[in-house]
């Protein structure tokens, strides 16, 4: 008998696959932390950590170990969201080069080349500088200058799979182009394509970061570990737990979604490294 | 070769085009733009930057007409004059590029330096206990996110310790000499470390599973058959397979350089093309986001294409179009 589902991925991703499991619960436990992240408290003013304030507190007073949980459902939302409209592109681009072939792929592989030539980070900052301050904003930004990666994986998966026999049965039964794109190429090019997404969405949570970090994030009062993180610089010298606390977060999840993606790429791909 | 030089060069015009296309649609992001109207009024460059808009990008004509005059003059290497101090774009971007190369180009000789040895070790023996160690170290950090290991680094080395200054180019006085360049290698030791460390794992990784995938193939084993020894096996027949892959990807990673650049030129206050980006970004200074961006692809498309003619170089079967 096969093993199938999560018994398939190796040790560590069962491990990843926990840890984030744990911080979306985290970050459904999160409202109950809201109001104490908010409490400004001047008399104690970069505290150290302490049994009340295990993280210890920021430039106002605010309990960090309070704001550090109030911040997950943000970063792991946008995270989730950026990556998903960022495989939504890049497989509508991608799948289309690879199926049609000819001068629409050449055309359309250009256009992952050009995207492929700009430092990410340089356009993500005008896109979020320039255009009005929002989520929204954040997310399609994020989303939109990093799909010419997944749309590299979807057109060398499709032109694998296009000439099967499934699919010449699809085409010879009349199915349209998007029909056949969608419903019978999509889900057979989809195990790459989610190995794609869990590496994007690390990638997504720690772009979002970068941005915030930079001071191009979420407008007020959104804050996400990013934006803390944008704090410490300033106290560098009095209060290390600033930086500490909130990037342990940051890492925790990259990691883990790391972790869980190549976990994923291993029991999907034969031959893949064994655990 | 010739022909997919050829061929290989044809590829890049259009991509060139693509960019501009990009950079130009950048411009319509700018706030009084055709896309945002006036309803923006804060935003909205006013005096003399708004003056300097309109002979750049020429915003009250047509959009082709508008694309045309800012290509021309880009061509011609003009990319206007700053919002900020009104100094040409070009010139402040040849001031900072320096400090940027010194930073990126120390930064990817140490990553190489380090990740060959430490794939090849890693993939000869798949598995084993160094490969194990070194595959979860290189791991974490593929995982760290750059301004966190920036600012632990600080904290301990600087703050805690006092061995290594905070941030900046150089002190303020340095001493001649001896001491001067000790001065300068300890302000680059920070930032250097931290562009390198995530472009070290990426490679190295990438090396360890070509090493480890040639490892087990014929040729070695046959190398291994001819009383080759394993060292030599592992570093003249595997390592060079393993390295196409590598060599493709070089290109890709300039931009990847420049996006860590942004970062760690501002946490550690050093005056380059990263910082010149983000403080151009936040001054909505247009004309030298335009111009940094546009230099930054297109150096990019350069760097791609001369990967790719080393990769030609060095495996026909690219050039044959067997493999891409």
């Amino acid at each position: 008998m096969t093993r199938s589902g999560i018994g398939r991925l190796p040790g560590s991703a069962r491990v990843a696959l926990a840890v984030v499991v744990a911080l979306w619960l985290v970050a459904a436990a999160s409202p109950a932390f809201a109001s104490r992240a908010r409490e400004i408290h001047l008399g104690q003013r970069l505290a150290a950590p302490s049994a009340t304030h295990p993280f210890g507190t920021d430039d106002l007073g605010r309990d960090l170990l309070a704001r550090v949980v109030a911040a997950t459902p943000i970063s792991l939302a946008i995270g989730l969201t950026a990556a998903a409209v960022s495989l939504i592109v890049g497989f509508a681009v991608g799948a289309t080069a690879g199926y049609a072939g000819g001068a629409t792929d050449l055309v359309l592989s250009r256009l992952i080349e050009v995207m492929l030539c700009f430092p990410v980070l340089f356009l993500l900052l005008a896109l979020a500088a320039l255009l009005p301050p929002s989520p929204l904003t954040i997310i399609l930004a994020i989303g939109l200058t990093t799909w010419a990666g997944d749309a590299r994986y979807a057109r060398a998966e499709v032109i694998k799979i296009k000439d099967l026999d499934y699919a010449r049965a699809a085409r010879a039964a009349g199915a349209s182009t998007p029909r056949i794109l969608v419903r019978h190429l999509l889900p057979n090019a989809l195990p790459p394509l989610i190995v794609s997404a869990a590496f994007g969405v690390a990638w997504a949570i720690l772009a979002e970061a970068s941005l915030s970090f930079l001071g191009v994030g979420l407008p007020a009062p959104a804050v996400s570990w990013g934006g803390i993180l944008s704090a410490a610089p300033t106290y560098i010298e009095e209060a290390w737990w600033l930086a500490l606390f909130p990037g342990l977060a940051l890492f925790l999840t990259v990691a883990a979604y790391n972790l869980l993606a190549e976990g994923l790429r291993a029991a999907t791909t034969e031959g893949g490294r064994k655990a | 070769m010739t022909a997919y030089l050829l061929r290989r060069l044809a590829l890049a015009i259009p991509t060139l085009f693509g960019i501009a296309v990009v950079v130009f649609l950048l411009v319509h992001l700018a706030p009084g733009s055709p896309v945002f109207g006036s309803s923006d009024a804060i935003r909205r460059p006013t005096g003399r930057a708004a003056e300097e808009m309109r002979r750049l990008y020429g915003l009250d004509r047509p959009l082709p007409e508008r694309f045309a005059t800012w290509i021309s003059r880009a061509a011609r290497f003009d990319l206007g004059d700053s919002f900020v101090d009104h100094r040409p774009v070009g010139e402040r971007i040849r001031e900072a590029l320096p400090n940027t190369l010194l930073l990126n180009g120390l930064a990817l000789l140490f990553a190489l330096a380090f990740a060959i040895p430490l794939g090849v070790a890693a993939g000869g023996r798949p598995e084993g206990t160094f490969d194990r160690l070194s595959g979860a170290a290189l791991f974490a950090m593929y995982s760290m996110p750059t301004f966190w290991a920036a600012l632990l680094l600080q904290t301990l080395f600087s703050v805690r310790w006092h061995v290594l200054p905070l941030y900046g180019v150089a002190s303020d006085a340095p001493g001649g000499g001896l001491s001067g360049i000790v001065d300068r290698v300890a302000h680059l030791a920070l930032p250097v470390t931290c562009l390198t460390y995530g472009t070290l794992a990426f490679v190295a990784r990438l090396v360890r599973a070509g090493v480890a995938e040639a490892a087990a193939s014929d040729f070695v084993l046959a190398a291994r058959a001819r009383g080759a020894s394993r060292r030599r096996a592992l570093w003249a027949h595997a390592l060079p397979n393993a390295l196409l892959p590598v060599l493709t990807l070089l290109g890709l990673l300039l931009p990847a350089l420049l996006s860590g650049s942004v970062i760690v030129e501002r946490i550690f206050a050093w005056p380059g093309v990263g910082r010149l980006y983000l403080d151009s970004i936040l001054a909505r200074d247009y004309p030298m986001i335009l111009g940094l961006s546009l230099l930054t692809a297109v150096a990019t498309l350069l760097a791609t294409l001369l990967a790719d003619l080393a990769s030609a170089a060095a495996d026909p079967r690219v050039r044959d179009g067997a493999i891409s």
